[in-house]
């Protein structure tokens, strides 16, 4: 009877199975099955199928509350037993949750750093489309920039239809803006074309994007400028004056510019006043003075598109190129890779790199794993204590797999209160992180739902990761074994927990030993002798053209104030960027020109830096000649040209064919020792310096080492005389050297909170372990005690077991530490050299720190009176 | 002790009536008969199993038959405790009812 077709439907059969979860579940399928043949036999297979079907569905609701009543009945209990274990265990519960919150805190604060990073520039609607153009350039030295010439922009839209707009855009800039009788020190203040709001995504608060920039001295100024300046007013139509000489006439305000954006203005002022007043042509090929950002139609590959420029160089730039016999080279930059991925020295803004966001991601996961070690070794070294929970469970019919999924739970429970604490933790730290990183975080998890979905996945990770070997071993025991008294406290994995210290302390102690290289150099980069005397020099920039007319006489104002020991002018200031040009030695053949830095400086500014004049003389007021016809060099410039005798040798120079202009000589008249004109990262280059009076943009004034304030405050004042209509800015040569190092600085600063986070959530670990042994062998102690063992002996036994794995670590992270850091060291031309010392301190302070953290359990464990510990209970 | 609900007490009696026929399929078609609409095994092993673990009934297992694909019935019996509940159910239903008399509902 029982065929094929007159059985009961599969599917409702396995719900029933699965969901009647009652003593009597296979009653209850032989009912259904024998009411179902009755049901076919009498009415016909189809009815009894709908019947088996509707009773099955009406009945599931009830079986399944029935079965979750009784689910949920077990995890009130688990529930119950997981908070009385973390109470009972106050010391223990305390130094898994902290422990698991610092290093959930550390993780999800660079999460939030990392998302923060990439989303650099992704709210242009158009940014899949937006390209920015570089070039490489090489005529003589080879010129690698995001800047680019200042003609391709509108004829790549001209040559190519897939290029949809251009826009070109000036570095924007500290300048001086006045309105009315208000003068700020404006930053961020640059030029662009008005495509720049095609391309862009720069919300318009009032004007028009179409045409705000079209005109000549028109300005576009976000919003919270607008506040600054104007207050409640309009600012559409209102007159800024800026530097004190032009007028520009506000045309848009826009939103202001996002904090992740790598494009930021406060100020833009409109590409076409340049035209008008002729310092932009349209035929100007040779110019690289302005960012060019490109918008391509959306099926152009920006690759495909790139291919094409040789032609187009070729096309525009050929008779030029073969005259020089130089290279240009036009690349397409995605503007969702400026931020991470450019490798320029000077762009529009500083950049990130992507080894930080990976550098970074490395250190959270560290962090994290060994806060989840800790967990695993204080759970599994504790596993004794529930071992006869355990052996209860198992005898009152609890199956493995229930244990499980209680011990799991549990481990859940832990690590969302260790994730609840340490979103505390976030709270409390972010001002501190941002102040340090240089960012605007916030958290906030309605804006980021990637955020939200990242705490509880590590959260739920966490949990799962860290209490899946533990869930495994707690439920393995053996009831028999476990009731009778049998089990040993967790003897069996300890040489598991063994390693994920060594493990946990290698990270620490890497991270020690990181910090302290990186500390190490910037102190070595910071006092490395530079070839001047940095100390004391005021640095007064950007003097306006009438200053610079007068510089002789300003400079002999300047020099007679009390405080004042010299002052000299130059065009750029060391530690503040540098020039590079190509320069020809007498005798040389044409193309071997050579790419020297240059700077053009007065007779007095090496006296006044302090710099060393090797060989020859120095330029001089005497020599009337001396602006037109000598040059210094440096030593290194003298080493790669091969001169012997510097001393008279002469560069040639060849003005541009059609300047009308005849080959002149420079001569050397005398040889400067090598300087750092850049940060350490960089080799000293050759250097040609010239005396030019026309380009002495910068006043350097060095001043006695005492009284100081008083020594500024005349300055200031004399200052404000010769220039009145500028507020009165300067900065400390040190000061700006220093400044060259932020990156390292925040490297450092990073590496040691980590590196201290890092080895705080070890000690935490290693305590609760400590404190556990010694709990453990509170009777062994006391045995041997009283058969005379001194206090000392039991320390040293106590703490000898932690030391050794600490040894271990430090074997093994030191050469790993040593070949990273050599790595990184590498970077840098002028590094120090790693000495042995820095090891001997890593290792000493993590051991120290590990004896400190051991020895207060071992030395309370060997003071322990032995009759407390052997009573008999 | 707590009192019966009107589910339980209708189980009871089934059981008690059924006699040596008491397990799954004929107490829900006995139920569903007396209730005038069909009874799901749902409601009735919630019930059931809740009769079980307060010892009113108790339980024995019966032969597999093949129409039941080899799985065995289990029947039930009311037990002494479940008797004296029944016997408190009525009880109580007789007081309740006590001065009520048919024409009340006319």
């Amino acid at each position: 009877m029982a065929t094929q077709k007159s059985r009961p439907p599969k599917i409702a059969g396995w719900v029933i199975k699965h969901t009647a979860r009652y003593e009597e579940n296979f009653a209850i399928h032989g009912d259904f099955n024998e009411e179902f043949h009755e049901i076919a036999s009498r009415r016909g297979i189809f009815i009894a199928r709908l019947w088996f079907w509707r009773q099955c569905l009406r009945s599931f609701p009830v079986f399944l509350k029935d079965s979750f009543y009784w689910r949920l009945i077990m995890f009130k209990n688990y529930m119950k037993i997981a908070f009385r274990s973390l109470k009972k265990h106050k010391g223990y519960s305390f130094i898994n949750i902290s422990g698991l919150a610092i290093g959930m805190a550390v993780c999800v604060l660079i999460f939030m750093w990392i998302l923060n990073e990439l989303s650099y520039d992704r709210f242009h609607e158009k940014a899949d489309n937006i390209c920015r153009l570089t070039l490489d350039i090489e005529i003589g030295s080879m010129l690698h920039t995001p800047v680019s010439l200042t003609a391709a922009g509108p004829a790549l839209v001209e040559d190519f239809p897939e290029v949809i707009a251009a826009a070109r855009v000036d570095r924007p800039r500290m300048i001086f803006v006045k309105y009315k009788d208000k003068t700020f020190q404006e930053a961020d203040v640059g030029f662009a074309e008005n495509e720049v709001f095609d391309i862009f995504t720069f919300p318009f608060i009032s004007g028009d994007p179409k045409t705000a920039l079209q005109a000549p001295n028109t300005v576009v100024i976000t919003e919270s400028t607008a506040q600054k300046y104007f207050g409640d007013e309009d600012p559409i139509g209102k007159i800024l004056r800026f530097n004190n000489e032009t007028d520009f006439s506000v045309t848009g305000v826009v939103k202001d510019i996002p904090h992740n954006s790598h494009f930021r203005f406060n100020m833009l002022r409109s590409f076409q006043t340049l035209m008008a007043n002729g310092s932009v042509r349209d035929d100007m090929w040779f110019d690289l003075r302005f960012f060019t950002y490109l918008l391509l139609d959306e099926f152009t590959d920006p690759s495909q598109l790139e291919q094409k420029f040789p032609g187009f160089i070729d096309n525009h730039l050929g008779d030029a190129m073969k005259a020089t016999g130089g290279t240009v080279r036009l690349f397409l930059q995605p503007l969702k890779k400026i931020h991470l991925y450019s490798d320029f020295e000077r762009d529009i803004s500083a950049n990130s790199d992507i080894t930080y966001v990976y550098l970074f991601s490395a250190i959270a996961f560290f962090v994290l794993l060994i806060a989840g070690i800790n967990f695993i070794n204080l759970s599994t070294a504790r596993s004794a204590t529930r071992a006869q929970e355990v052996g209860m469970r198992k005898t009152l019919g609890a199956i493995r797999s229930r244990l499980i999924g209680q011990f799991l739970g549990e481990s859940m429970i832990h690590s969302f209160l260790a994730m609840g604490l340490a979103i505390v933790f976030i709270i409390l730290s972010l001002p501190f992180f941002n102040t340090v990183i240089g960012t605007e975080l916030t958290l906030n998890f309605f804006q980021s739902p990637w955020l939200l979905a990242a705490v509880l996945g590590m959260a739920i990770i966490v949990g799962v990761c860290a209490g899946s070997y533990p869930a495994f071993i707690l439920s393995s025991f053996p009831p028999v074994h476990v009731l009778k008294g049998l089990l040993k406290a967790g003897g069996s994995h300890s040489r598991f927990r063994k390693i994920l210290v060594v493990f946990q302390f290698s990270i620490s102690i890497a991270l020690i030993a990181a910090t302290i290289i990186v500390y190490q150099q910037i102190i070595f980069m910071k006092n490395t002798e530079l070839g001047f005397d940095k100390e004391h020099v005021v640095i007064i920039p950007r003097m306006s053209e009438t200053l610079r007319k007068s510089y002789r006489s300003i400079r002999s104002e300047m020099r007679d104030l009390s405080g004042v020991v010299d002052v000299g002018a130059s065009d750029l200031v060391p530690s503040r960027g540098h020039l590079v040009g190509t320069f020809l030695p007498e005798g040389f053949a044409d193309d071997q020109i050579l790419s020297m830095d240059y700077m053009n400086v007065d007779a007095h500014y090496i006296p006044t830096m302090g710099m060393e004049i090797l060989e020859g003389r120095n330029f001089s007021e005497d020599f009337s000649t001396d602006p037109n016809e000598s040059v210094l060099i440096n030593e290194t410039a003298a080493k790669k040209i091969g001169w012997k005798n510097p001393v008279g040798k002469r560069f040639v120079f060849r003005p541009p064919p059609n300047s009308g202009r005849e080959v002149f000589y420079l001569t050397v008249i005398g040889v400067v020792k090598d300087f750092h004109l850049q940060s350490l990262r960089e080799k000293i280059e050759p250097l040609i310096i010239f005396y030019d009076y026309n380009s002495l943009m910068t006043l350097s004034v060095r001043i006695a080492p005492d009284n100081v304030p008083h020594t500024m405050g005349l300055i200031e004042k004399k200052w404000k005389e010769l220039d009145p209509n500028r507020p009165f800015n300067f900065l400390f040569l040190d000061e700006s050297f220093d400044s060259l190092y932020r990156q390292e600085d925040r490297l450092k600063t990073i590496t040691f909170y980590f590196s201290f986070l890092a080895i705080l959530i070890g000690c935490l670990g290693l305590f609760g372990m400590a404190s556990f042994t010694a709990e453990q062998r509170t009777k062994e102690i006391g045995i041997r005690k009283v058969l005379g063992a001194s206090v000392l002996g039991i320390i040293r036994l106590l703490a000898k077991e932690f030391m050794l794995l600490v040894i271990v670590a430090n074997l093994i992270a030191l050469p790993v530490a040593y070949f990273a850091m050599n790595r990184w060291l590498q970077s840098f031309a002028y590094r120090m050299d790693i000495h042995p010392i820095i090891f001997v301190l890593a290792a000493a302070l993590s051991l120290s720190i590990a004896l400190l953290t051991v020895s207060y359990q071992a030395i309370r464990a060997a003071l322990a009176n032995p009759v407390d510990s052997l009573r008999y209970e | 002790m707590k009192e019966l609900t009107k589910i339980e007490e209708i189980l009871m009696l089934a059981i008690w009536r059924l006699q040596d026929d008491a397990y799954g399929v004929k107490i829900r078609q006995y139920v569903s008969q007396i209730l005038g609409k069909e009874f799901t095994y749902g409601n009735l092993y919630s019930a059931l199993s809740q009769l079980a673990k307060k010892k009113y009934v108790n339980k024995s297992l019966g032969d597999p038959t093949p129409d039941r694909r080899g799985r065995r019935k289990i029947y039930y019996t009311v037990s002494t405790s479940g008797l004296n509940a029944l016997k408190a159910a009525r009880d109580m239903n007789q007081k309740m009812w006590e001065d009520i008399t048919d024409y009340a509902f006319d």
